[in-house]
């Protein structure tokens, strides 16, 4: 069968077979050698976490992937195609070209108890932005997401000098057994970072001199998707047995995770942080 | 204790009972491997077989193990290639559950081969006239292209993928699991073949003997389609089982659907093609070589009962309950119908294995009865518990089912509707 065996011959027979086996063997080794040099190619070009991000993005329930213009109510159903980094999205600029966000008359939106201030940027998982008059943006963590992780058991701030990119991590946080990372809203270089009790924050310098910040939540949209989050929440509460607490209109309290001791706060800030 | 090790969100036993789930099966495998060590350093007089029986227990089950685990490349190739996206839900099990099945089946292969360490001699040295020689070829390539697809699932593994090179190779390599979907399809589909073609080919045989198309008797053709047609079964029979055993809700219904009915149309086709080709070879092939066929039904146990219960029962039936919608839709009829498709696979390849080898065909022959050592049968067991160990580990630290996180949620919102409108609050 093989030229290496006594008596082979060639014939047709062994032109088939040996064709189809040797281009069977050289497709697996070239798609394994194929993702050997482009891991290789993207570990160098620093993706790691655009990766992790889309990795995660792609686990996370049909649910909690849907377009930040669903939540605004333009959309019946729409899935966010570019795992939230709307400035990839040419939908989004029609929409927002043809419908302006509204800028609230209050400088302040009080929901469910909790304060989130609109001179600011929100990113979904749970992040604020807010650009500063000397040209740096700092990134801190929401109200909701302040209340989740209470008082936390420690938090792993970057170094200044360290590069953040948008969806990627800006910071950890540990509570109980949980182990969240936050995602970052904004691309840059870290220049300072501080903070004790809820006020940890960095501030970010962008990278070329201007910071993009079209895929945040702003104005209007930010109690909307509020309201979603609430009931994000009360799923992640449900799910891991604890029952819902917000139906009497009650507003989350200070530290929810002492509310719950029973329930796996890793699961919930998973859910919440947006890291499947 | 191992709870950093397991998918957030996700719930698992305790480390103690997980481990008390195991130790059974492993107590299983390490019998199984003596005995698969006193067939190797003594050599076969440890089984039952012999020259004239040489084919038992172990080729039994390295052809319906095979059939079975098809579901690995028929779902790769569905969901892949045909793009039915649903079946996402189910590919990760399916690709344990092709990895457990092929690297079982060539284990017990090795073992049934001997001399393990002239095993590359197979390859180097190749048959040439032997349809096992592409069974080998191709079986070794698909585990090859099984354990690649495997990788990135493993890789997923809540600790591993914070490694950032594991991340970023389980990424890529996700990427191109097509490619590899498409090589095993081609794989699956000529080894299949190619077993089947095994015993069609045994002019000596005429139980077994087939005719065919070129050179391909017609049960090379049978196999493929009742391997393609059980796949799809056994999946959703083992799907069913781990939600049973542990308790929870790992894929939609629709996706058992999905799978049923799938199952259910190949099936069709497969007893239609079975009929047509029994018919010939009652008619033509086996009269032909001399032999009327209720002769072969004549030697008890073996009675026409097989026939029946192959084409009929296990095969008419099980067709018909996964294409009826109304059936389909019950998880009864659904999951017995599975259980019956996946029998009749396993009745098929016995009758091929077995009978074949029992009835005489020479004047002076005799009618065989064969019975397998323990020796075999404990080598038997340890593949069964190696398939349920690579799968408890894999289900406990892998995320086989993508979607039970959030069909928790769900089961968890359903109770307590049902308790508020039973009045608890």
């Amino acid at each position: 069968m093989f030229p290496w065996n006594y008596g082979f011959h060639w014939s047709a027979a062994s032109y088939i077979f040996l064709g189809a086996f040797y281009t069977v063997l050289l497709v697996v080794a070239a798609t394994v050698i194929s993702a050997v040099l482009r891991s290789r190619r993207d570990l160098r070009a620093h993706e790691t976490e655009e990766i992790r991000w889309h990795s995660d993005f792609h686990d996370l329930p049909a649910r909690d992937r849907v377009c930040r213009h669903v939540l605004a109510g333009e959309f019946a159903r729409r899935e966010c195609p570019n795992a939230f980094d709307c400035r990839l999205c040419e939908t989004h600029a029609r929409l927002i070209a043809a419908h302006p966000p509204e800028q609230p008359d209050e400088p302040e939106e009080e929901i469910f108890g909790m304060s989130f201030p609109l001179d600011r940027l929100y990113h979904r998982g749970h992040a604020w932005a807010r650009p500063e008059a000397d040209g740096t943006v700092t990134v801190g963590l929401d109200e909701l997401g302040g209340r989740l992780v209470g008082a936390p058991d420690a938090v792993d701030l970057p170094q200044p000098g360290a590069v953040v990119h948008a969806n990627g991590t800006a910071f950890h946080i540990h509570k109980r057994e949980a182990d969240v990372r936050v995602l970052s809203p904004v691309d840059g270089e870290v220049v300072e970072t501080g903070g004790t009790g809820r006020g940890w924050y960095l501030k970010v310098k962008p990278l070329n001199g201007q910071m993009d910040m079209r895929h945040l939540l702003c104005g209007a949209e930010i109690k909307p998707w509020l309201m979603r989050e609430m009931e994000r929440l009360q799923l992640a509460l449900s799910a891991e047995g604890a029952a819902p607490t917000l139906a009497d209109g009650g507003v989350p309290v200070a530290d929810i995770a002492q509310s719950y001791p029973e329930a796996d706060w890793d699961a919930v800030c998973g859910e919440m942080f947006l890291e499947p | 204790m191992d709870k950093q090790y397991i998918a957030r969100g996700v719930k698992r036993c305790s480390t103690a009972r997980f481990l008390l789930w195991i130790a059974p099966w492993l107590a299983l495998l390490a019998f199984g491997l003596y005995s698969a060590g006193l067939c190797l350093v003594k050599g076969l007089n440890q089984t039952n077989m012999d020259n004239r029986f040489a084919f038992g227990l172990w080729i039994f089950l390295d052809l319906t193990v095979i059939a079975l685990g098809a579901g690995a490349f028929f779902t790769g190739f569905l969901l892949y290639i045909l793009k039915l996206k649903e079946l996402s839900a189910v590919i990760n099990s399916a690709v344990v559950i092709g990895l457990v099945c092929y690297s079982g089946a060539i284990a017990v292969l090795a073992v049934d081969v001997g001399q393990p360490l002239r095993f590359w001699f197979t390859f180097w040295y190749p048959n040439v006239h032997s349809m096992l020689t592409e069974v080998t070829f191709c079986i070794s390539c698909y585990l090859t292209v099984l354990a690649i697809e495997y990788l990135p699932i493993l890789l997923r593994n809540r600790k591993l993928r914070q490694v950032p090179s594991f991340l970023v190779f389980e990424h890529e390599l996700h990427k191109l699991v097509y490619v590899l979907a498409g090589v095993g399809t081609f794989l699956s589909f000529f080894h299949q073949g190619s077993l089947g073609g095994l015993y069609g080919v045994l002019r000596g045989r005429p139980f077994a003997f087939r005719e065919g198309f070129l050179v391909w008797p017609s049960t090379f053709f049978l196999f493929i389609i009742s391997a393609a047609a059980v796949g799809p079964s056994f999946i959703l029979l083992t799907t069913w089982l781990v939600e049973k055993i542990s308790r929870k809700r790992l894929v939609r219904p629709e996706v058992l659907q999905l799978l049923g009915r799938i199952s259910g149309l190949l099936l069709a086709v497969y007893v239609l093609a079975k009929t047509v080709d029994t018919l010939i070879w009652i008619n033509r092939t086996s009269p032909d070589a001399g032999f009327p066929a209720a002769q072969y039904y004549a030697w008890k146990p073996f009675g026409t009962w097989i026939l029946f219960a192959e084409i009929v029962l296990f095969g008419m039936i099980p067709a018909l309950v996964m294409l009826t919608p109304r059936l389909r839709r019950r998880t009864g009829w659904l999951v017995s119908a599975a259980a019956m498709a996946c029998l009749g696979v396993a009745l098929n390849r016995f009758v091929l294995t077995v009978q074949t080898l029992a009835l005489p065909t020479l004047a002076f022959d005799k009618f065989l009865s064969y019975w397998p050592s323990w020796q075999e049968t404990g080598t038997f067991l340890a593949v069964v518990a190696y398939g349920v160990l690579v799968y408890s580990v894999s289900f406990r630290y892998l995320q086989l089912f993508p979607e039970e996180r959030e069909l928790k949620a769900e089961v968890q919102q359903e109770q307590e509707e049902l308790r508020v409108m039973a009045g608890r609050y």
